[in-house]
């Protein structure tokens, strides 16, 4: 155990010498000031857990020098020493938010014992206060998550009332197209000029369809099965829909993972879903002659697989704001903003974490770590996971 | 060579994606019914030769499922392309365990829809002939019997 830190503050050098080398020998860390001044210069370098102090004192006195220490580190218990038959400085002392109080002259096994309570009534009070900031830090974190869940539902419900139009739009396009295609209308002035916007049209469809199915893709859950993933082969598997733009950038994929090792169960086409967000966020960054490894390790109950690209790095400014929702830093109709959004949704699902590192200039680098066997988290808004957990060949 | 149209039903509560994806389906050489319900979609199929039920899952009173299965039970020749909402892959799957040909995410890609309209009008001829030369072979066993 450590031993409790002591600060012994009194003017008379026999008395306070003697209590210290007696309370030394009891295990006790002792340190010792001639007075008030001396006290507070020495708490504020190094802080004790009991200061014991003299009532009379000339210049600053134990009044004084109690109310300092309980305004600049209320943490710190204080015993305080008064002269014969003066209880009423000692009340005094605790309604000023003193521990105690002992009558010299006073029996020392009676101050150790005093000592040792002041000090447990410290340590009771941190571990208190350590579990109210990590119940607060909790509760931030839940009113957080719950934001975002009712943000998802909130936008899941207007992506899906979105598609209707949206398909009534498209179905009004492509017939007004294919009545222009019309052998009798080869003719007409400034065909071309219809042709044109309804493409645009088309193509504005297509880019509001594309962020629709992304948000419903990240919120409403389908029942998800569970299954075995060897993380290899899902890895190679999703690589090879990168392929093309890897080589067209002129951007290596590369792959380290051993066959077999690193197997988990988990929802496959989730996983992969988070794959290729990532990967192709990775593709995106990276300029010709950089590389995108992908590495996985297994420990006991986990694996973690980690992404890594060389290319531009994301700026500190950007780091805290990639996970949320519409942050992008690409051109419009080009990024929805939406990728890592979605892909962290679907990892606190699957009961894993992401984390990422990044350098501007050198590269980036996500790691997902996944449990083996997720006990996989039900879903707020409905859509549960089933887990399969017969394991037959 | 005549192409013999599809005699498609289309059914959904939302009448201008009904009305517009019908005369697009009619361009496209389609013989189209229209319904805006589960109920008047039964009744049609009641009276009409319908080839493929393009249906919506997702609506109000009679739903598309119950729709579905109610199709299958008296008209089960009858090909069901069912329209999902995105993210809604179970319902498909189950649809597809009700006896659907296939399913389209909304908004669906034409092409696509016309590519699986096919299919379904195939998947339909084919059995229908199918019963057909059952029938014939049923009546040949008969007059066999006879002889
Ligand atoms: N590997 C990466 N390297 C550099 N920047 C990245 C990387 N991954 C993500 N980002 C940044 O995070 C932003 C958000 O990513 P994402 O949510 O996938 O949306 P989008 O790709 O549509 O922009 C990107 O626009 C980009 O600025
Ligand atoms: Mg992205």
């Amino acid at each position: 155990m450590e031993s409790i830190r002591v600060l012994l503050v009194d003017d008379e050098n026999d008395f306070r010498r003697t209590v210290a080398k007696r309370l030394t020998k009891r295990g006790m860390d002792i340190r010792q000031a001639t007075g008030g001044e001396e006290c507070l210069n020495i708490l504020k370098k190094d802080p004790v857990d009991v200061v014991v102090l003299d009532l009379k004192m000339p210049g600053m006195d134990g009044m004084e020098t109690l109310h300092h220490i309980k305004n600049s580190c209320p943490g710190t218990e204080v015993i305080m020493l008064t002269g014969h038959a003066t209880t009423r400085d000692g009340v005094d002392g605790i309604k000023a938010g003193a521990f105690d109080y002992l009558s010299k002259p006073i029996e020392l096994e009676h101050l150790a014992g005093k000592i040792r309570q002041a000090f447990e009534k410290r340590t009771r009070e941190d571990e208190k206060q350590k579990e109210k900031d990590f119940r607060a830090r909790m509760e931030q974190q839940m009113i957080a998550t719950e934001r975002l869940a009712s943000l998802g539902t909130l936008a899941a419900g207007v992506a899906h009332e979105i598609n209707n139009p949206l398909a009534i739009i498209k179905e009004s396009a492509g017939w007004m197209k294919s009545i222009l295609q019309k052998k009798e209308l080869a003719q007409m002035p400034r065909r071309g000029d219809f042709e044109m916007a309804l493409g645009k049209i088309e193509n504005g469809v297509e880019r509001a369809r594309r962020i629709t199915h992304q948000l419903l893709g990240s919120v409403k859950q389908t029942d998800a099965t569970l299954s075995k993933v060897d993380l290899k082969e899902l890895v190679e598997e999703t690589m090879v829909l990168h392929q093309k733009e890897a080589d067209q950038k002129g951007v290596q994929l590369l792959e380290t993972i051993d066959p077999g090792k690193n197997v988990i169960w988990s929802d496959p086409y989730k996983l992969r879903q988070v794959l290729i967000n990532i990967l192709s966020n990775a593709v995106h960054a990276t300029d010709a002659g950089g590389k995108i490894t992908v590495t996985a390790e297994t420990s006991e109950d986990h694996a973690t697989l980690t992404i890594s690209d060389s290319g531009r790095g994301i700026p500190g400014e950007h780091l805290k704001k990639i996970f949320e929702p519409f942050f992008s830093t690409k051109p419009t109709g080009e990024g929805t903003g939406l990728g890592l959004f979605v892909t962290r949704s679907i990892i606190d699902k699957l009961g894993g974490e992401i984390e990422v590192e990044s350098r501007v200039g050198q590269g980036t680098q996500f790691s997902v770590k996944l449990p083996k066997h997720p006990d996989v988290k039900c879903n707020s808004n409905k859509g549960s996971y089933k887990g399969q957990n017969d394991e037959r060949a | 060579m005549v192409r013999i149209p599809t005699r498609v039903l289309l059914v959904d509560d939302e009448e201008d994606f009904v009305e517009m994806l019908s005369l697009r389906l009619k361009e496209a050489g389609e013989q189209v019914s229209t319904a805006y319900s589960g109920k008047a979609c039964l009744d049609i199929l009641a009276q009409d030769h319908i080839d493929v039920v393009i249906l919506d899952i997702r609506m109000p009173g009679m739903d598309g499922m119950e729709t579905l299965g109610e199709i299958k039970k008296r008209f089960p020749l009858v090909e069901v392309i069912m329209l999902t909402g995105h993210g809604s892959a179970e319902t498909a799957v189950d649809g597809m365990k009700l006896g659907a040909f296939d399913y389209l995410m909304k908004p669906a890609d034409f092409e696509e829809l016309t590519h699986k309209l096919q299919g379904a009008r195939r998947r339909k001829d084919e059995q229908e002939e199918r019963i057909r030369q059952a029938e014939a072979r049923l009546l040949m066993r008969k007059s066999g019997g006879t002889f």
